[in-house]
């Protein structure tokens, strides 16, 4: 079958960029091995996050966050976007340290959003943060979303626009046909101009058949949630440098995150969880936040999640192949730019202008390194 | 392997009971965990250690459990009370609570015993307070010795005759008693007498309660339908339609029960693959003739592999652990095929008994698949079938898209009371079988977990005098 675009992975990054292309009446067909927000983009925390950015990443990362507000009516649908504002904890001095010489750095590149709290401050926000944090950054448009409701909306919004999606077809052949590319999955062939390669935690396979070589890994990063609570956190909280990372639903159930890792079976599409590492986890929220000692703990789950090297993704064209371009490698951070990843993606494809610099997300950034 | 059991038995019911007696005499290292403070799971809760002045008043069938429990208490196996696992990995890991803390465990292989739950009544009201299952009710009674004056029992089944015929004995007054079988029921199960005719004894027994009921000069209303609670902010009234006439009465307590349905919490976590009975109208784990699941390592006795009642699951327990020890090359496939026999006749003989029971007091559709708009069929995160019907159309096709998008079965019970329900509302949406739409995919852990609990962290290995037994079995 012929299509303008296959799109392969249907997670936020996939969907955005297929919604971005179909509204702009490109014909787009996205290949999704599972089901859409299966993976990563269904299953993580659902942080909608601007501070503590990589500088890299920030410019992308602010163009997301103003279009985070403007989603549900966009999309016509229920993203589940809260404003909260994020705090991130000072646990001691040295933590400081850290705030203020990212403070400089910040403010040096034209940064003003995020702003260091001092105790006092730190203990209006959050009243029931322990007494020894001496206290924080905030940055105030950050909150979060539901991921699955989210990719979900863009998934929809991008079939209204005419977007196919094709579920449970995993992609096992990809090469070039004369100026086209040639898609095969177990059952079907797929022909088209531009191939974008979304895959997530399966992103370097799909690289590897276009041919680019990348050095992607994948990790199960956990999670868990608990019961419902009284309410005692508005903004969403991390901390400036231990592995702290919680919201607290309108719901009253708190979802605790804080980025230690399972193990990844991949191959069998499933991750096993480390409870030890949760049990730390478990342990540090409620140090941070001792009304946590009460908390039930009603669901922990871990997610596929593709990573980079240096933690960045890579966004932009293959270097190996003409009309293939990527998306992938987000690092457990990439639900917040999936809005903005879209738009740069359908740029790149329709050889309209990116306005911004992919330069630190190039595929080959790793190649050149001498060893 | 010092570190790990041969065996680890999840249930101290009269599956886990029996598996455990015939595991540790063949010589496998077993430890049994199980979440209450002593052994017996529902069916003889605290027989050993009754509240009541002569628990015999709970009839025959409750007292003869003291003979299993103690053997069980006499067996080799290493017990664990109060120990409330929550996590089995197909890895062998297995993690619980103890003493508020969370403590882990290895075994080479697994017995669940999770027992049965009652199937959700899911009729108007059914959430309100003063609405209760009949099988708390007989919990109550059996750990605590509470009672309650003047309640309305409602449904059908074994189980709700049973706990009404022990009011009777205590001299309880019972309000009156609320049947929903229906008279087809009597008349298709009838096909089955030859079935019933393999265990004339439980027949008898089983008129006999009725017979007591019908003495005891309760009211009893026949094949009623229609059937809806009322209250404001608890429940106080019932609605039913019963013999051509409408009804309503009140009361401050309604007891609901219409047969029990698999517990399939661990077996859902666990990964093991379901099918759906239609025999019994619920999922049940896949298993072979040994009880054997979808993961090797993991055996399902008792009611939590289906229902099989006491008896069976005391037989099916002999059986699995005969099975574990012929795979831990304890005993030849000849010695444990031979061994096995007496204990498979008694389970084939009891579930053709069982077919008669599952027909005569199958559940009717309109209490297990709800027909109102405002129905609570989630109760955890207070979900009506118009939330789930508005989820099914924005495209909750199935039990884990459903559960994405409207929240039904993500709360504290993880979709244990809605999971059934769901399962059979989306078949008959899709105009599918319910084998075709599945359940929920469930996680860890698989019930409620203290934070606290979850911070301290220990190690449970099996005791040297094993190691040293053995040793010495191996020198003989």
């Amino acid at each position: 079958m012929n299509t303008e675009v296959v799109i392969v992975g249907g997670g936020i990054q996939g969907c955005s960029t297929a919604y971005h292309l179909a509204k702009r009446g490109v014909q787009v067909t996205v290949l999704e091995k599972d089901w859409v927000s299966r993976h990563a983009s269904g299953v993580n925390a659902g942080g909608v996050r601007l501070l503590g950015r990589d500088v890299a990443e920030v410019p992308l990362s602010k163009a997301a966050m103003a279009l985070w507000p403007t989603l549900d009516e966009e999309l016509e649908a229920d993203t589940g976007f809260r404003a909260r504002s994020l705090i991130n904890i000072a646990a001691d001095e040295a933590d400081m340290e850290t705030l203020y010489k990212r403070r400089e750095v910040m403010h040096g590149l034209g940064y003003t959003h995020e702003q260091i709290i001092d105790q006092k401050e730190l203990r209006e926000r959050l009243p029931h943060v322990s007494p020894f944090c001496v206290g924080g950054v905030v940055s105030e448009t950050d909150g979060y979303a539901i991921p699955y409701q989210s990719t979900l909306a863009f998934r929809r919004a991008a079939e209204r626009h005419g977007a196919r999606f094709v579920e449970g077809k995993a992609v096992e052949r990809i090469r070039k046909v004369g100026p086209n590319w040639l898609i095969e999955t177990r059952d079907d062939r797929y022909e088209c101009k531009h191939l974008v390669n979304c895959a997530g935690a399966w992103a370097e396979k799909m690289s590897v058949m276009i041919g680019d070589n990348v050095p992607l890994t994948h990790s199960a990063p956990m999670l868990m949630i608990t019961t419902r609570m009284p309410h005692f956190a508005t903004p969403v909280v991390g901390a400036v440098s231990r592995p702290l990372s919680f919201k607290q639903f309108e719901n009253g159930t708190v979802l605790i995150g804080g980025g230690s890792k399972g193990f990844a079976d991949r191959d069998n599409n499933r991750t096993r969880l480390d409870y030890k590492k949760l049990a730390i986890g478990a342990k540090n929220v409620a140090e941070f936040f001792p009304i946590m000692k009460t908390a039930s703990i009603n669901r922990m789950w871990a997610g596929l999640e593709a990573y980079m090297p240096d933690n960045l993704p890579v966004i932009g064209a293959s270097v190996n192949a003409e009309n293939a371009w990527h998306a992938f490698g987000f690092s457990a951070h990439g639900f917040q730019m999936g809005p903005i990843v879209g738009q740069v993606m359908a740029d790149l494809v329709t050889g309209s202008k990116v306005g911004f610099d992919l330069h630190p997300f190039r595929i080959d950034r790793f190649e050149r390194k001498v060893l | 392997m010092s570190d790990c059991f041969d065996i680890a038995i999840i249930g101290a019911g009269p599956a886990g009971m029996s598996a455990a007696i015939t595991a540790s005499a063949g010589g496998a290292s077993v430890i049994v965990l199980d979440e209450k403070a002593r052994a017996g799971g529902q069916i003889y809760r605290n027989v050993t250690a009754s509240p009541l002045p002569s628990p015999e008043v709970l009839g025959p069938d409750y007292m003869k459990g003291r003979q299993l429990i103690e053997a069980f208490d006499n067996c080799a196996a290493e017990k664990l009370y109060q120990a409330s696992v929550w996590h089995v990995g197909d890895n062998g890991e297995i993690l619980f609570s103890y003493n508020n803390e969370t403590r882990r465990l290895a075994a080479k292989e697994i017995i669940v015993t999770c027992g049965a739950m009652e199937r959700p009544f899911p009729i108007p009201g059914w959430h309100l307070p003063g609405v209760m299952s009949a099988g708390s009710a007989q919990v109550m009674l059996k750990a605590e010795g509470i009672v309650r004056d003047d309640a309305i029992f409602v449904g059908t089944g074994p189980l709700l005759y049973q706990i009404v015929a022990q009011y009777i004995d205590l001299g309880v007054p019972v309000r009156a008693l609320i049947d929903t079988t229906p008279w087809s029921s009597y008349a298709s199960s009838a096909r089955y007498t030859l079935d019933a005719a393999t265990k004339p004894g439980m027949v008898v027994k089983g008129l006999g309660l009725l017979g007591k009921i019908a003495k005891a000069g309760i009211p009893v209303y026949r094949a009623a339908t229609g059937l809806a609670i009322a209250g404001e902010g608890k429940a106080t009234s019932i609605r039913f339609e019963s013999g051509g006439k409408n009804y309503q009465l009140k009361a401050d307590h309604f007891f609901l029960h219409q047969g029990v349905i698999p517990n399939l919490n661990m077996s859902r976590a666990l990964g093991l693959e379901l099918e759906w009975s239609e025999q019994q109208l619920c999922w049940k784990p896949k298993l072979d003739t040994w009880g054997q699941s979808s993961v090797p390592s993991v055996a399902v006795a008792g009611d939590g592999s289906g229902i099989v009642g006491a008896d069976g699951a005391a037989a099916m327990g002999d059986i699995v652990a005969l099975n574990k020890l012929f795979r831990l090359e304890k005993i030849s496939e000849q010695e444990r095929n031979q061994r096995a026999t007496p204990s498979q006749r008694t389970l084939d003989s009891l579930n053709s008994f069982r077919r008669f029971i599952d027909h005569l007091y199958r559940p009717i559709d309109e209490c297990r698949i709800p027909q109102q708009e405002d129905t609570v069929v989630c109760r955890c995160e207070e979900r009506t079938l118009a939330d789930l019907k508005q989820g099914f159309e924005l495209g909750g096709k199935g039990p884990n898209d459903l559960k994405g998008m409207t929240r039904c079965g993500m709360g504290p019970c993880q979709g244990r009371q809605c999971g059934h329900t769901v399962s059979e509302l989306l078949a008959q949406w899709r105009n599918q079988p319910v084998a075709d739409v599945g359940y929920y995919r469930l996680r860890s852990p698989m019930k409620l977990l203290s934070l606290t609990e979850m911070s301290a962290f220990s190690e449970i290995t099996p005791r040297p005098v094993y190691e040293d037994a053995m040793a010495d079995k191996e020198a003989v």
